[in-house]
Order: structure tokens, then C-alpha cells, then sequence
């Protein structure tokens, strides 16, 4: 934790007082969840009582406590500090969202100025500062961002960033604060104006930022508070999740705040060096609410040993899944597991959501189990039909799929299941997810041709997502196009295509990158290459070139296979077809060429598949 | 042996569990390219370092570390400060 911002009796110094968490509920204050006009509106609120957001070390230690009051405080002050550094009613401020008080003051500052905050990304992997720089230049271009802020140690990565875009006023979070206040009264957003710009959307080479206005914001933090988690006095919220995704941002900041619930916080790469202290944490503030991906359960139950006997889950009422496929092992291990603890399985909660709709779409009851729908999987296939499976059928792992019912819309909210000709389609008709309602985001920030691209003239945006109704909840299946999903991100395949490319002898067109679906039904990635090598050592070179840099992209392990070259298939307008790509891999007419091929990695659940048919 | 060829030794069996292809540990093995783990199991490496050494290695830092001799650098350098 890298905040100076939070000074005097809010650190805890050597010899400085003990600190301690905010409260779960407010003693006086009466719970209001959502509704308020604006977010600043909420935040008047909330700075009325005593609860607050809470920041704990990758070691556990508690280390800042920022009550909404003194969040109020400061953001005002912030605001003030904001125009007088230039900046003009509208602009864009990108700030890398550290788990960290100091990015909620910038955040909510921007609210009270009248700024457009947008949080950007502050994920690095070993070596991959050059991927970083690129793509943080790449958001805050496209954001046409007026200013960024950082912390101290990003400095020389981000202003790097901020040459390559343009950005004029880089500043630490420190700078900021030693600015001096404007004397103009910072006028707040109002109701009709925009809220954040969100950034976790689109590839690295083309970001599209998620425009959320005041209106969006505030009535999807308003259908979280009430139709999904219907939240109580008693509520308290954990979360690692990192504060520029959707998940992190509105659920676990934007939402608690908007309902004066308590929140605290490891950072996301204290959660990823120690997931068991996620669930001590928890334990010892008596928490009831808490969201990860799948993986993030797999972690913490994997590493969680001895210690879970001495934990008390008890109080925990919601385990959301979120982010990637659900995965029943890896919920029945994590529930085997922490039972001990007084963990109860039906806190798990399925639910779906996106950042174009703010966060959430729909949630499931949060008092049943999760609900799984096992479909034959060649109906699923072939007929897009999602079948129920036969008993006899379920015997046999390979023939089945899985899917997680998601549950139903929240108030205000429509959801359409259309089949390619734009039918809507009834029960167990698979087909594109539709939505709308009062949470969908403006469009894509000064990008009218991707807005265009998934909104219809009914009002209706295309998620990009498949999947089907079943008795009014819906089942998500997957996604329409190439996005491959890992560790709850969204991975796009041009961007790991991209950085292989750059690699030599290899030119556009040479790489195809997709995911097939591993053992245990999570995404495996796999990068087909055009070699035109003859030598097996320089061929292994390359291979190694290219998961290397991949790696440092994207944070993934991936197969790399060098395939002959022009064996890769376009379409007829020229275009590289991963799908082509993916299916002649799978059948076997696209193939290593390499002699010295360690492990030439096999698809696992589709050539099964093709043996049982 | 000197400090730093004590560091690196000590790097490489902490390294030992995630070399799943076993190959030869040098000072210039890039340590995600080379070993090609993925992000998740990186980080658990990165807390097996900070929790033997006693130190914290931030993001940035670790952005910037690329081979096995970048991180003895890091490591030492970590050290030094506490």
C-alpha cells in the first residue's frame, strides 16, 4: 500500500493509536439501499453515519479506515484541488485504481467536480512492463483523458503513458493533494449527466470504455441493494476484486456505499500471494457478503489446510460466483472444506452481469442451493437445444454439459433469448441474450461504430453472450464470439495474436489464438503459428519467443503449436477464421511440425466427444 | 559463495516446484518465458520469495524482473532497505 494521502491518526504509525474497522451498521442512521439522485447524493448520505470502507495489508494488518464522513471530506477537498489544476466541467481524469483510499477519493472528487473518472487497470505480470505502458497508453487515448493520477511507483510506467497518448497533467496522488484548493464551488453531477468511464472492455489494441451515466449507476447499485442481495443492518461486505472491473467498482465500492454498508479490502495481489487470509479476514470482521470467480474459491479452499477449523464462516449469507464458468468441484471442495468453519453451501449465489449494464443483470434466489442444468451435450452442439440429460446419459461425464441457472432479471430489467433470424426463442432454445432497462450503459465512449454494433432499434443491447430460458431464469452458455475466459478474465484473441505476430520471422496474419475447453472445464489457450523454420532448435526458439511474450501480454499460459505455413483458413473476405482455425486443430487436419514437440497438446472434451458419437 | 550465489541457489529451490518441465535453473533463465507458468502461480512464487526473505516486492518492480539474475538483484535489493 503505497498511500500517503491518509495521514495523522488514519495510519497506523509505530507508536500511533490502534486502528480500528468501521462498524457494520449504522446506530442511528436509518439504511436507505440506493435510490439517491446521484452518487455525491448517495455519499451525503452515507457521510451521515459511521460505516466506511476498510484497507488490510497482503499480511492482514489493518491498515487505513476511511468512514464515507471522512471520504466526503476529502473528496470535496479533492474536488477543489481538481479544478485548480485546470481541469474543465466534463473532462476525463483516468486514475489506476489501487485498492487503495486514495482512489476513492479521486473517484468520488471527480463526482463533485463535475469530472468523468476512469479507472484504469494497474495489473502487471513478471516482465511485462512494455505490454503494460502499451496498454494504459492505448485507454487514456481513447479517453482523450485530460489527466491521470497514480500512485509514486507507477510513475515511470505511466508517464511513459501518458508521452505516448498525449496526457498533459500527470500527477501523483500526493501532488494532488499538495495542490491548492480552487476557490470556484465545485459543482457536483447532477442526475442527467454521466457517471464513470469504465475500461475493462475491448481488446488492448481497441479499448472500448463503458460510458455509465448518474442514471445507470443509480439504478443498478438500487437493484443489487434491494431485488439481489436485499441487504440488511447487519451486512458487511469483504472483496479482493480489483476496483477497475465492474465487479470490484460498483459491487463491492459504488453498491456498499450507495446502501451505507461496511467494506473491507485486500488488494487483489495480496489475495492472489495469500487467498486463506481472504477467508481469516472474514472471518474475524463476521462478513455476509463476498464475490470471486470460481478460481478464487479454488484458491483459497486449495491453500486454506488446518486453518479452516479455527475460522467461523458463519455469518457468511452470500458467496457469489461471478466472472467465468461456474464450476461444481470447485464449489463442492470449497463448501468440504470450510464446512468446519460453519460455512453453508447455500450461501453460494449464481448471478450474471456485465460492465455494459452497469454490473448486474440477474440473481438467482439467494435462498436455494445453486441450481446446475445437466443437457445432453449434442443436442447442445448440434441442434442448439439444451436437452435435458437422461440418467443413464449422466453417467458418462463426456457426454453431458453443465450449465449454472443465473436466475431472473432485476426490477426494471428485460431479457430476450433471439435466435439468429431475431425470433425470440421459448424454454431450452438456445440463442443471443438481449437486454434492456434502465441500468444499459450510453454506448461506448466516442465509438458510435461499436455502440451501433450491439444495440438494436428496439432498445435491446446484444450482451454477445448465448444461452436459454428455463422456467424465468436464464442459463448463460457462452459467448457468441472468440473471447476467451481465464481466471475470470476476458482475454481477447487478437491481442495474444497481436503480440505473437511481433515476434520475427512472423507477419499479420500468422497467428490464431483460441480457447479449447480443458479437463476440468475451464478455458485452455491455444496459439496456432505459421513456422517457416526448418531447424528444430530455432523452431523451438520461436515457440519459446512466443509463449514468452504472451505471457507478459496477458498473464496466460498458453500451447503454443507451430503448424505448416498457409495452413491456417480465411475467410472469403480475407480475414483470419479462428473458428476455421479451431476446428481443423480439433479434428486433427491442422497439426504440430516440430520433431522436438515436448507434449503436443490434445483437446480434451470435443475429440472425446467425436470418439463417443 | 558469495551472497548473491547464495540468493540465486536459494531462488532456485524455491523456484523448484513450479519448474514442471525440469529444466537447467541458470541466472538468465526468463522466469516466465522459460518456465511458462501462468499468472496465478507466478504470484504464489512471488509470496514463496517475499515470505522466505522476509520482504515485500511490489508490482512495478516485479514488472520490470525478468530472469532468475534480475531477481537476486531484486531480492538483495529488497533487502538492503529493511
Amino acid at each position: 500500500m503505497h498511500g500517503t494521502v491518509v495521514k495523522g491518526s488514519l495510519r497506523q504509525g509505530e507508536d500511533g493509536p490502534v486502528l480500528k474497522p468501521t462498524p457494520h451498521q449504522n446506530p442511528v442512521l436509518a439504511k436507505v439501499l440506493g435510490g439517491f439522485a446521484t452518487l455525491a447524493a448517495g455519499l451525503d448520505y452515507a457521510a451521515r453515519g459511521v460505516t466506511g470502507y476498510n484497507f488490510y495489508s497482503s499480511r492482514g494488518q489493518l491498515e487505513h479506515v476511511l468512514p464515507y464522513r471522512e471520504l466526503r471530506t476529502r473528496a470535496v477537498a479533492t474536488a477543489r484541488k481538481l479544478l485548480s489544476s485546470g481541469l474543465k466541467r466534463g473532462e476525463r481524469v483516468a486514475i489506476v485504481a489501487e485498492t487503495s483510499p486514495d482512489f476513492m477519493i479521486v473517484f468520488f472528487g471527480c463526482q463533485y467536480a463535475g469530472l468523468v473518472p476512469c479507472p484504469m487497470p494497474y495489473s502487471m505480470y513478471i516482465g511485462g512492463k512494455e505490454a503494460y505502458v502499451s496498454r494504459i497508453a492505448g485507454m487514456l487515448k481513447k479517453a482523450r483523458a485530460s489527466a491521470v493520477i497514480l500512485s509514486s511507483d507507477l510513475s515511470s510506467h505511466i508517464g511513459a503513458a501518458a508521452q505516448i497518448a498525449g496526457t498533459a497533467i500527470v500527477k501523483t496522488f500526493q501532488e494532488l493533494q499538495a495542490q491548492p484548493e480552487s476557490i470556484e464551488k465545485p459543482r457536483p453531477f447532477e442526475v442527467d449527466d454521466v457517471a464513470y468511464i469504465q475500461y475493462s472492455s475491448g481488446s488492448t489494441s481497441s479499448p472500448k470504455g463503458v460510458l455509465i451515466t448518474q442514471k445507470a449507476i443509480v439504478a443498478n447499485t438500487r437493484g443489487i441493494l434491494r431485488d439481489g442481495l436485499k441487504i440488511t443492518n447487519d451486512d458487511r461486505a469483504f472483496s479482493w476484486l480489483p476496483l477497475y472491473h465492474d465487479m470490484g467498482l460498483v459491487g463491492f465500492c459504488l453498491s456498499p456505499m450507495m446502501g451505507q454498508v461496511t467494506v473491507d479490502y485486500m488488494s487483489t495481489p495480496s489475495f492472489a500471494r495469500r487467498p486463506a487470509l481472504w477467508l481469516k479476514l472474514m472471518s474475524d470482521n463476521r462478513s455476509t457478503i463476498a464475490y470471486s470467480p470460481s478460481f478464487g474459491f479454488d484458491l483459497a479452499a486449495r491453500r486454506i489446510n488446518g486453518e479452516a477449523a479455527t475460522l467461523d464462516l458463519s455469518a457468511w449469507r452470500v458467496a457469489g460466483i461471478g466472472g467465468d464458468m461456474v464450476r461444481a468441484d470447485v464449489l463442492n471442495l470449497f463448501a468440504e472444506k470450510l464446512s468446519v468453519a460453519g460455512f453453508d453451501a447455500k450461501a453460494f449465489t449464481a448471478s450474471y452481469g456485465m460492465a455494459e449494464s452497469t454490473l448486474a443483470i440477474t440473481f438467482a434466489d439467494l435462498t436455494k442451493p445453486v441450481k446446475i442444468d445437466t443437457v445432453d451435450r449434442l443436442h447442445y452442439k448440434l441442434a442448439q437445444r439444451a436437452v435435458p440429460a437422461s440418467e443413464a446419459l449422466k453417467a458418462s461425464p463426456e457426454r453431458v454439459r453443465n450449465f449454472v441457472v443465473c436466475g431472473k432479471p432485476i426490477a426494471g430489467h428485460q431479457i430476450v433469448v433471439r435466435g439468429d433470424n431475431g425470433q425470440d426463442l421459448t424454454d431450452r432454445e438456445i440463442g443471443h441474450i438481449l437486454i434492456k432497462g434502465p441500468s444499459l450503459m450510453a454506448g461506448y465512449f466516442e465509438n458510435s461504430e461499436a455502440t451501433q454494433a450491439v444495440m438494436s432499434a428496439d432498445g435491446y443491447m446484444d450482451t454477445g453472450d448465448m444461452g436459454y430460458w428455463l422456467d424465468g431464469e436464464i442459463v448463460v452458455t457462452g459467448r457468441a464470439k472468440d473471447l476467451i475466459l481465464h481466471n475470470g478474465r476476458n482475454i481477447w484473441p487478437q491481442d495474444i495474436e497481436w503480440a505473437a505476430e511481433q515476434i520475427e520471422p512472423l507477419r499479420s496474419g500468422d497467428a490464431a489464438a483460441f480457447a479449447v475447453e480443458g479437463e476440468d472445464g475451464d478455458d485452455d489457450v491455444v496459439v496456432l503459428v505459421h513456422c517457416r523454420l526448418a531447424e528444430p532448435a530455432e523452431m523451438e526458439e520461436l515457440r519459446r519467443k512466443i509463449a514468452a511474450v504472451v505471457h507478459q501480454t496477458s498473464g496466460v499460459e498458453c500451447a503454443v503449436v507451430l503448424v505448416a505455413p498457409k495452413s491456417l483458413p480465411f475467410t472469403s473476405s480475407g480475414k483470419l477464421s479462428r473458428a476455421g482455425a479451431k476446428d481443423g486443430y480439433i479434428a486433427g487436419e491442422i497439426t504440430e511440425i516440430s520433431p522436438l514437440a515436448r507434449m503436443p497438446h490434445r483437446p480434451s472434451g470435443e475429440t472425446r466427444l467425436q470418439a463417443a458419437q | 559463495m558469495s551472497a548473491s550465489e547464495d540468493t540465486f541457489s536459494t531462488l532456485c529451490q524455491l523456484l523448484e516446484p513450479f519448474n514442471t518441465a525440469k529444466i537447467g535453473l541458470k541466472p538468465e533463465t526468463d522466469i516466465s518465458a522459460d518456465l511458462n507458468i501462468d499468472s496465478v502461480s507466478v504470484m504464489d512464487f512471488v509470496m514463496e520469495v517475499e515470505d522466505h526473505f522476509n520482504i515485500d516486492i511490489p508490482l512495478n518492480v516485479l514488472s520490470e524482473t525478468r530472469s532468475i539474475a534480475d531477481l537476486v538483484k531484486v531480492v538483495e535489493g529488497r533487502l538492503a532497505k529493511v
